[in-house]
């Protein structure tokens, strides 16, 4: 009977962990910086936050080209994936950014880059946080 | 906004620093010896890599 009661206790455990791990790796994806401040990591929330917001912002300054979905080529297609790693910032800045990409010129170009970087390393702290919940990392 | 080389550089290296810090080793002190590790050889490796393509930059 206790065994029981143990095993299903376990069982709520793990689905509750499994629960936190995709709400922080979803919620980290979605607002950089969301899954380390679901797991009160608040200095890493903040630094996630403010990097990829300082890159999309760089990048949106500096005309970098924003990939929408249609692109017609596979490198289009894979800025976007890139560029979507920034969850809502990539939303933010395609709303931002008023003006045509400028790519004929380095800081256009430099300005796609920080873009993609921001989705990138996004992606990477949302991974770290998903890993932090399971209790791979911390 | 206008960026030249070395300043784009040195925003991706400090923005590329931070994070592999924070990312990888715990502990603030920890950390911030780690991101200026990492900031000065993004520096080192760019100014190198510059230099070795300067032969056939022309």
């Amino acid at each position: 009977m206790a065994d029981k009661k143990e095993a299903k206790t376990e069982q709520t455990g793990a689905r509750g962990k499994d629960l936190l791990s995709y709400a922080c790796a979803f919620g980290g994806w979605l607002l950089p910086g969301l899954g380390h401040a679901l797991l009160k990591m608040w200095g890493r929330a903040a630094v996630t936050f403010a990097v990829v917001g300082v890159l999309v912002l760089a990048g949106v300054s500096l005309r970098g080209n924003i990939f929408a979905s249609t692109g017609p080529d596979a490198f289009s297609t894979l800025g976007y994936l890139a560029d979507l790693g920034a969850g809502s910032f990539y939303f933010a800045a395609r709303s931002l950014d008023t003006r045509p990409p400028d790519v004929s010129k380095a800081a256009g170009d430099y300005g796609t880059r920080f873009l993609a970087t921001a989705g990138i390393l996004n992606l990477l702290c949302a991974l770290h946080a998903y890993e932090a919940a399971r209790g791979r990392k911390a | 906004m206008v960026l030249t080389h070395i300043q784009a550089m040195l925003l991706f290296a400090a923005v590329a620093s931070a994070i592999f810090a924070v990312i990888t080793h715990k502990g603030w002190k920890e950390q911030i010896k780690y991101a200026l590790w990492c900031f000065f050889l993004f520096l080192l490796v760019g100014v190198a890599v510059g230099w070795a393509m300067y032969p056939i930059s022309r």
